[in-house]
């Protein structure tokens, strides 16, 4: 069965799964003709995903719109991929990252490589840039540490868990963090929160690089931070649901794929 | 890239109408009888959430009902979550008014075509129930349909702020809860007045749709969350009682099964949410839908000879 799918006449998304050891991974590979520069797109993490996918999407879209090869995917254990949450690690993930972004940069013909993370997928390509992976790099609302993002997570979690829960039952973030530093699991909006992954957490950090990376030997590696502000929601915490996935995001997207396309046009030079 | 790892498959369905992305969970039925034609499972997106819903309770769904016997699909309507398309600026206004029913029967038309089904069992929670009530009404391939959590009002998209604040009052302050209770009652004695009209804000034309669905007989799996300040299917003091309402609109010949999930929340996303879903919507499928055909014609005929089968006789139940 064909899931090669034509959404504009010259581009087309290809899902499928790509076998990575013990699991499969769902990615969507958005194809363009004579593209221009590869992306690949790193997630927020699990129940983040679910949020932010429709303004993912249309990112990846808007891109392929200019010529630019996108490749996004689901964490392993999280949405289409295969995998059980629970069992996994930051350092499955990271693992993952870099078979994809492997695979990716392989793509012919050879193209200026970017990668794009997003909140915890900020932090995680982050890390795979300063292990030399990619030609430049756009992070998104990066938080310090994967800690960060998890506890903002669960604040929303319990706040929601609180409207349902009579006064005496109910249970505040500093109990459930209590719970997972004494080795009990914690579910939060359906993902099961290993004490492990808690303890992870702290050690993910966002990497400390410079501006404009010097470290390559090739060429200069330039670096984009931006912290999207609330009317970026639903791609960060906040707004409606059933809302803001309809909102125009072009403020933010033309400004930064302008920066993708200036980085793959320096890039093309320093190659040739 | 595959297309296709064991037991799962990613497909486009294309026949009719715009295209759109899925999951194909293949049924992993090993005692079927080959000339049978299976029933197949049809999960709706929920509002605007990607196919696999809140902590990827769908996914679970749907292999347990795949292993269970019956081929489950997974779709993005047009627009949402993989599939292509635009969304209207007022999504909620377009998926209360029923806007992708249309888009939910061609595809159930399409799966019955190429899977080779005998019909198809419309699965929706809470938005996605909307299109999934109106699809049925579309659709003569429609074999049942599983509604979690439905709501029968016109809900905002932006609740005012004022109203916000005073909820959260009334939840973190013991005068915001007195306050908040008194107003219950209150509420409680204008609806007495009222009766059993159903107030202004109700989605009369999804209540009228499900009026014509239901009383044909249809199976329907109603699945009810707890709700905040509720017991069991009991709405809160003062709230309309949609499910009485909608229980009383179905009539005595309907198909309805209300269950009542305790110990979850509106996504059912939790462990004891999402195995309740599997377990009641099991048995419900292997009371009405049974995999090896031997009463077949207690299926989909209850909804083509109604008026004529006693079989059709109401089966709801509360729990």
């Amino acid at each position: 069965m064909n899931t090669t799918r034509q959404s504009e006449p010259d581009m087309q998304e290809e899902a499928g799964y790509l076998p990575v050891p013990g699991a499969h991974l769902y990615t969507v590979l958005h194809r363009v003709t004579e593209p221009v520069a590869r992306v690949l797109l790193v997630g927020p993490f699990a129940s983040e995903r679910q949020n932010s996918y429709l303004p993912w999407i249309r990112w990846s879209r808007y891109l392929a719109a200019r010529r630019i090869e996108v490749l996004r995917y689901d964490y392993r254990g999280v949405g289409e991929s295969l995998g059980q949450f629970e069992d996994m690690t930051f350092e499955d993930w990271y693992a993952d990252l870099q078979l994809l972004a492997d695979w990716f940069a392989r793509r012919t013909p050879s193209l200026p490589f970017i990668l794009h993370g997003l909140e915890i997928g900020a932090l995680l390509a982050a890390k795979s840039f300063v292990s030399g992976v990619g030609d430049a790099m756009l992070l998104w609302s990066p938080p310090a540490t994967a800690n960060q993002a998890l506890r903002s997570t669960l604040l929303r979690w319990v706040g929601l868990e609180q409207l349902l829960t009579p006064g005496a039952e109910r249970r505040s973030a500093s109990d459930y963090i209590r719970q997972l530093e004494q080795g009990v699991p914690v579910e939060v909006e359906g993902y099961q929160w290993s004490p492990r992954l808690w303890r992870d957490s702290f050690q993910w950090e966002l990497p400390s690089f410079p501006e404009a990376d010097r470290d390559s030997s090739l060429h200069q590696r330039p670096t984009k931070t931006v912290k999207l502000p609330k009317e970026a929601a639903p791609l960060v915490k906040g707004g409606f649901v059933g809302y803001d996935e309809v909102k125009n995001f072009d403020w933010l997207f033309e400004k930064d794929a302008e920066w993708i396309e200036a980085q793959a046009v320096a890039c093309g030079e320093c190659q040739r | 890239m595959k297309q296709s790892i064991e037991g799962r498959e990613l497909i486009t369905l294309g026949m009719f109408g715009a295209a759109v992305q899925g999951t194909y969970h293949r049924s992993r039925a090993t005692n079927t009888d080959a000339s049978e034609r299976p029933v197949g499972i049809l999960i709706l997106n929920s509002l605007s959430l990607p196919r696999a819903y809140t902590g990827d309770a769908a996914v679970y769904w749907a292999e347990s009902f795949a292993e269970s016997g019956y081929p489950t699909f997974r779709i993005d309507l047009p627009g949402l979550g993989d599939s292509d398309g635009s969304l209207p600026a007022d999504l909620l206004d377009f998926v209360n008014s029923g806007g992708f029913a249309g888009a939910t029967a061609d595809k159930v038309r399409e799966l019955v075509e190429r899977f080779n089904l005998s019909g198809v069992i419309i699965v929706g929670h809470c938005a996605g129930i909307i299109g999934a009530l109106f699809a049925a009404e579309k659709s003569p391939q429609c074999q049942g349909l599983v509604l979690m959590d439905p709501y029968f009002h016109l809900k905002q998209a932006v609740r005012p702020k004022v109203r916000q604040k005073l909820s959260d009052w009334a939840l973190h302050s013991s005068t915001g809860r007195f306050a908040s209770n008194v107003y219950d009652q209150l509420r409680k004695f204008y609806r007495g007045l009222r009766g059993a009209k159903p107030p202004a804000n109700a989605n009369f034309p999804l209540l009228k749709c499900w009026k014509d669905v239901a009383t044909t007989g249809l199976p329907i799996l109603l699945l009810k969350a707890p709700a905040r300040k509720a017991t069991g299917t009991k709405p809160r003091a003062g709230e309309f009682d949609y499910l009485q309402h909608v229980l009383k609109l179905a009539g005595r010949r309907s198909q309805v099964t209300v269950k009542f999930v305790d110990g979850t929340d509106h996504s059912f996303a939790n462990k004891a949410g999402r195995s309740a879903i599997r377990q009641h919507t099991e048995n419900w499928l292997k009371s009405c839908f049974p995999m090896a055909g031997q009463i077949d014609r207690l299926t989909n005929p209850l909804r083509r000879e109604n008026s004529a089968n006693e079989m059709s006789a109401a089966t709801t139940s509360h729990n």
